[in-house]
């Protein structure tokens, strides 16, 4: 037996969010293929200089959000501001500003490696030569070789290393790490700390590894049902999600009521719940009454993720 | 100008042949233009001409480079836009600025008559790169004007003399380009991926994407597509009821050909034969004004296009490659060469199909043209499809998958379609349906089945491949 109140999702923002200067907002963002609605008046600010991991369960629609966020694939309705203007479609001077990594690089396999860096880095007024050539190195990657012949990890380190390389002040990943080797994950993940280490650096990066995040210490954007459900930073929700054990001898004839509860499960002699900033009086107050015990724990990023999302 | 060199390396790049082949032209246009300088007049006209065919050829292959540049991802490079108008500032002042200036210096008249016809014809090619489905709507205005060679030619005198031809002219390259580039520089959702071996007959104008190149649909292809989609659904759904009901081999082989071969099916073919029967009418239509017509070239045209189908069939199983583990999986066959000899086996049935389109086209034409022995006609064609379609499917089985040598195949397959046809016509037409017919039977159908028997146990041999090909 299990019951979830998505209603009560955490949904206030952290204050010193507000108080950053926003690099996104994203205002009733209305998205859908043919009859399929698959973002529905979506609300997001992404401050300045903030890791943002954005999470969903698959087909939540957050490579559709990414796309959109940077005018690659048309809106139906809402407003997006990137860097403080419009985004009617991708131009202008914040360009310069932003990289992306797309979820599969399938483009160009006509061009060799070295091509296709040479390609782009014509485009950009700040382009890092020695940091592209370093990663081509380290991460063995052929500049001789054709985009075409290259396997899907390789193509993705080369995104990577495309999107990195102009220096950019929000840098867009969607699922970056999906195809790579744990040694090469662990190497972006350095390279991608290392960034953000500089001033003013966004970094918005979808991906299923939850340790990823917690690795980056991210902020977690939840997207569900089509709306970004919450925007908070990992160390508050550890702090303010606990997960509260109860057992019972002789099992649960109904479930438990707490207040904040987000989340509840009922299985034998165990009640399982999320539970939003808890009051820890109230808590034993309860166990007392049914006779129960209580075991309150931290739950880890992908328990908050499995009863969240 | 960085970036403007990149864009313009691409297309040696990606296209050295067609910029050899422009280049050549425009050698061959200096050097007529050298000798028409020192003053053989008539060297003047194959200069112009040659001048004229490598600005063509070079802006077809700008389009299609173009093509495949303006993909999304391409907007968030910084200036995109701005960079490729650069880029065609740069171009024009090579291909249309600088002939111009040499046309000044030479005190030639008609000097904006030809900036505008310089500037169409640059047009024309990158309309024909970028957007090759709109660019086959510019032929029919050729095509008209064949039909009244007189009023053609006193056209050409009077807008020669006009004042108002430049201004047409740059009217009309403005909306070719238009035509050409606004639908790359649009960002659109990406189109749902078509299977390799998909069919709809629509794609024989049209050059065919390299992978990761979005798919770009005008609306009547969207609402065909559809249409063919529906076919295929349908026809699977038939093959599942009719297997579930009674699982024989041969029921197991038709679910394999509804999986392997989307448009295959019943009505998905004749809608094929309509579609292709509208071209071949607006052919007919367009080369009406022609007094005679060679039933010959008609039939070798008709077993042509039956068999252009069978080159995707060599790409489309490459590209399959991954995902036809999953067949194999599912046929759980005894041994590898079991498994291969159901693909094989499943593929056989293209043969009759194309056989039997190769019939149904080579009647519409006899039927257009009032030819005098249709019978002729379908007999040499039910015999030379039916052998070629062996002998194509045979070649592209087991056939080179590089680029270069499928070109090659391709080649030898249509040649020998045509001189096989043409040869096949002669005999019946000398010797008689049965004589003729027989030696021509004999020797096409027993190359066509030696060639495929000797594909198929080859094919057999083979290890199936599941690897993911190298682009």
């Amino acid at each position: 037996m299990s019951a979830s109140n998505p209603a009560a999702a955490p949904t206030a923002a952290m204050p010193h969010l507000d108080r950053a200067t926003t690099v996104l907002q994203v205002r009733g963002l209305h998205k859908s293929f043919k009859q399929r609605q698959v973002l529905t008046a979506l609300d997001w600010n992404v401050p300045a200089g903030r890791v943002v991991g954005l999470l969903g369960r698959n087909g939540a629609g957050k490579t559709t959000l990414l796309r959109c966020l940077l005018g690659l694939s048309p809106i139906d309705g809402g407003a997006i501001e990137l860097f403080g203007q419009p985004m009617l479609e991708p131009g202008g001077e914040r360009m310069h500003r932003i990289g992306f990594v797309p979820q599969t690089f399938d483009l160009f396999p006509w061009m060799k490696v070295r091509a296709y860096l040479d390609f782009t880095a014509a485009f950009y007024a700040r382009w890092d030569t020695a940091l592209v050539e370093r990663l081509l190195s380290d991460w063995e990657l052929d500049a001789k070789q054709k985009i075409g012949e290259l396997s899907q990890g390789q193509r993705q380190k080369l995104a990577i290393v495309r999107a990195i390389a102009p220096d950019p002040d929000l840098l867009v990943l969607d699922e970056p790490v999906a195809s790579l080797d744990p040694q090469a994950r662990r190497a972006f993940m350095g390279e991608l700390v290392a960034l953000m280490r500089a001033p003013g650096k966004t970094v918005i990066f979808s991906t299923h590894i939850t340790a990823d995040l917690e690795r980056a210490d991210a902020d977690i954007a939840l997207l569900r049902d089509g709306r970004i459900q919450f925007t908070r930073p990992l160390a508050e929700l550890r702090d303010r999600m606990k997960r509260v054990v109860l057992q019972r001898t002789g099992g649960w004839p109904h479930a438990p009521v707490v207040a904040g509860a987000l989340k509840t499960h009922v299985q034998g002699e165990l009640a399982t719940l999320l539970v939003e900033d808890p009051s820890i009086d109230s808590l034993h107050a309860l166990a007392a009454r049914e006779d129960a015990q209580v075991r309150i724990e931290t739950p880890t990023l992908e328990d908050l993720f499995v009863e969240l999302a | 100008m960085k970036v403007c060199w990149q864009l313009w390396l691409q297309l040696f790049r990606r296209m050295p042949t067609l910029v050899v082949l422009s280049a050549l032209f425009a050698a061959g246009a200096v050097f007529f233009a050298s000798q028409w300088l020192r003053g053989e007049a008539r060297m003047g006209v194959p200069a112009a001409m040659l001048f004229v065919g490598a600005t063509w050829i070079w802006h077809v292959g700008q389009g299609m480079n173009l093509r495949g540049l303006c993909v999304a991802e391409s907007f968030l490079l910084p200036g995109f836009r701005r960079r490729l108008l650069e880029y065609g500032a740069v171009d024009a002042a090579i291909w249309v600025l600088l002939p111009l200036v040499l046309v000044m210096l030479l005190k030639l008249p008609h000097v904006a008559l030809i900036a505008c016809g310089l500037l169409l014809m640059t047009a024309l090619g990158l309309l024909m790169g970028c957007n090759p489905r709109v660019g086959m709507w510019v032929w029919p205005m050729f095509i008209v004007l064949g039909w009244v060679p007189a009023l053609a030619a006193q056209l050409l005198r009077d807008a020669v003399d006009s004042t108002l031809t430049p201004l047409l002219m740059l009217a009309v390259a403005a909306l070719l380009l238009k035509l050409g580039i606004t639908p790359l520089l649009r960002i659109e959702d990406r189109e749902t991926g078509r299977s390799p071996m998909e069919s709809t007959g629509l794609e024989r104008g049209q050059l065919r994407g390299a992978p990761g190149e979005p798919t770009r649909m005008g609306i009547f292809g969207k609402r065909i597509g559809a249409l063919y989609d529906q076919t295929s659904q349908r026809a699977m759904q038939r093959a599942l009821r009719a297997y579930k009901s009674r699982p024989d081999f041969s029921r197991r082989m038709v679910l394999v050909r509804r999986l392997l071969l989307p448009h295959d099916n019943p009505e998905a073919i004749v809608l094929r034969i309509a579609l292709v029967a509208v071209f071949v009418c607006f052919y007919f239509f367009a080369v009406m004004h022609r007094q005679r017509f060679q039933p010959a070239i008609i039939g070798a045209y008709a077993v042509m296009l039956s068999v252009s189908r069978f080159p995707q069939l060599n790409l489309g199983l490459t590209r399959m490659r991954p995902n036809m583990a999953d067949l194999y999986l599912t046929l759980a066959p005894e041994t590898r060469a079991e498994y291969q000899k159901t693909i094989s086996d499943a593929l056989l049935v293209l043969i009759p199909i194309s056989t039997l389109s190769a019939l149904v086209y080579t009647s519409l034409g006899a039927v257009l043209v009032h030819a005098l022995d249709p019978w002729h006609m379908l007999l040499v064609a039910a015999i030379v499809a039916a052998s070629a379609s062996m002998a194509a499917l045979a070649l592209h089985l087991i056939g080179p998958e590089g680029k270069s040598g499928r070109t090659i195949v391709n080649i030898v397959v249509l040649l020998g379609v045509m001189a096989a046809y043409w040869g096949g016509y002669w005999l019946v037409g000398e010797f008689g349906y049965l004589a003729g017919g027989g030696v021509l039977a004999l020797i096409t159908l027993s190359f066509g089945f030696g060639a495929w028997f000797a594909a198929q146990r080859e094919y057999q041999q083979r290890a199936p491949r599941f690897d993911a090909p190298i682009i």
